[in-house]
């Protein structure tokens, strides 16, 4: 049995990975007190406070860091919560992007219409840049929210897409100063000077969170840069390999909370659900049951395995030859 | 000695909130991308002449280098030099948010995926409870793999409380011990850098 061909496990890896999509099992997620406390922070939030959602993570490490960045922003979008994006890397600038384009999409349930910074410029020029106001003029002028639609976001008014700056740990301390001078431009070119969410909240200093969503170390940058120098409050969002390593930083209350993995993005979605704030849990759910099947059957083959090794007398052979 | 008096400085400079330290600081903020920018010239460079020599040697694998070469190139002509009207530009739609979206994305995340398979091998071969603090180790695993996934709650309310139990108390000792210890050597070999004691950095130039 241990000379089992790999490829069989590579095989029972691929059925528990596949079958779970076509089998829904629903497998109820309990929420942590981690990942409650990122919840119950955003949820306190309103039109006057503003977050960053810091998309620090690359496509291969999307399918965890992804759910959980998506759902902070559909959370402070339903709570009307001006959100900044920013990535670290030039590559995690497509992954923002893709975020926008997810949250943005008709054929997403519980999609936000999104309206160009360009499309409302008569609006923001005659001064209405409130957001219940901007609404009502938005609509007044014929404007109708497609079906299906949560809301209206305003570009430069509940979002700002700001995306790449080179070097960014310096990004971060220039912004603790001013977000503009960092950024004087956001990621589709339109002069952030011009936003109505940049004059309301001019530094990290005036932010109420930094949410960064992250595939590496990069995350301790915003605890560093930002947390210590000016105390903003953060929020983690981790693959699971480093959710572990990061327990440090909770329990000293430098960060709010945590997301750890998948599960952490599945409980954010959990919350979102039974808060009513999303019609229906999404992608990271869904992972749930994958990520239980696959969990289990690596459970199973390492107990084969270890079956296999005591009842084939493989340790007594070695320590015949002088091994632990 | 610029090492020395530029480390001094922004060390300094970090705990001042004087306007001059702050104009300091912001033009150590313009400054750095320049220079970082022709560390991209140099690696653009280097990577560039690396592979047309592999071709034109014929060396082995040769045919990779292509791989390495066009997109190198193609990618920043197609966002930022080839027009709009014909597909050029960032974002959607353009050619570069195609290959971007459809090919970088898809080709990563099926790489970090290949690690599952991997684990799963490498989990049936090498994990063994050959000692008591292997199977100390291996149970507190099986305990906090099925405390992540809801199955585990299904099995029993105690599975996930002692996983999160054994991340809250032990594994959050173990990791602040380890995260101190690397803290206080980063900042051993920092000052012993900016004060010059340690040149290797230097490549050589020290001694």
């Amino acid at each position: 049995m241990l000379n089992i061909d790999r490829r069989w496990i590579f095989l029972g890896i691929g059925i528990v990975s596949i079958v779970p999509f076509f089998i829904n099992f629903g497998l109820p997620v309990t929420t942590t007190m981690e990942v409650e406390s990122i919840f119950d922070y955003v949820n306190e939030l309103g039109p006057d406070n503003a977050i960053f959602i810091s998309f620090d993570f690359a496509p291969g490490t999307q399918a965890e860091n992804m759910p959980m960045a998506v759902g902070v922003m559909r959370h402070a979008f339903h709570n009307d919560v001006p959100v900044f994006m920013t990535a670290n890397y030039p590559l995690h600038h497509g992954m923002m992007l893709a975020a926008m384009e997810y949250v943005f999409n008709p054929t997403t349930v519980g999609f936000y219409q999104e309206v160009f910074f360009d499309d409302w410029r008569d609006l923001r020029e005659a001064g209405v840049t409130g957001k219940y106001e901007l609404i009502e003029a938005w609509e007044n002028q014929g404007n109708q929210l497609p079906d299906g639609a949560m809301g209206w976001v305003f570009e430069g008014r509940d979002y700002a897409a700001l995306g790449y700056a080179p070097v960014f740990n310096l990004v971060i301390l220039g912004m603790t100063v001013s977000i503009e001078t960092q950024y004087p431009v956001d990621a589709h070119g339109n002069s952030t000077g011009e936003m109505p969410m940049l004059r309301e909240h001019k530094s990290l200093r005036e932010i109420d969170l930094a949410l960064t969503s992250s595939g590496s170390g990069a995350c301790v940058w915003w605890v560093t840069y930002a947390r210590e120098k000016i105390g903003l409050p953060i929020a983690f969002g981790l693959t699971a390999v480093m959710a572990t390593d990061y327990f440090p930083y909770l329990q000293s209350g430098q960060v709010i909370g945590q997301m750890g993995g998948l599960r952490g993005a599945a409980e954010y979605e959990v919350l979102l659900t039974e808060n009513g704030i999303t019609p229906t849990t999404d992608k990271a759910f869904t992972g749930m049951d994958v990520q239980s099947a696959a969990h289990i059957l690596i459970i199973l083959l390492i107990i084969m395995g270890n079956i296999a090794f005591f009842a084939g007398g493989f340790h007594k052979k070695t320590l015949l030859k002088g091994g632990s | 000695m610029i090492v020395m008096v530029g480390g001094i400085l922004m060390i300094l400079q970090y705990f001042i909130p004087h306007q001059i330290s702050q104009t300091i600081f912001a033009y150590y903020t313009d400054w750095t991308p320049i220079i970082l920018a022709f560390a991209l010239v140099l690696g653009v460079g280097s990577l560039t002449r690396i592979h047309s020599h592999k071709i034109r040697r014929k060396a082995k694998n040769w045919q990779y280098s292509y791989a390495v070469l066009i997109p190198l190139f193609g990618m920043p002509i197609l966002a930022h030099i080839l027009p709009q009207s014909l597909g050029g530009g960032m974002d959607s739609p353009s050619i570069f948010h195609f290959f971007f979206m459809h090919v970088q994305v898809s080709i990563q995340a099926t790489m970090f995926s290949l690690l599952a398979f991997y684990i799963a091998s490498a989990a049936f071969r090498a994990f063994r409870a050959k000692s008591a603090l292997a199977t100390v180790l291996l149970l507190a695993a099986v305990i906090v793999m099925l405390g992540q996934v809801p199955v585990g709650e299904l099995l029993g309310k105690w599975l996930p409380e002692t996983g999160l139990w054994i991340l809250r108390y032990p594994n959050l000792a173990a990791k602040r011990a380890i995260m101190l210890g690397v803290g206080f050597g980063m900042l051993a070999t920092n000052l012993k850098i900016i004060f010059g004691v340690e040149r290797n950095w230097l490549g050589g130039a020290g001694k």
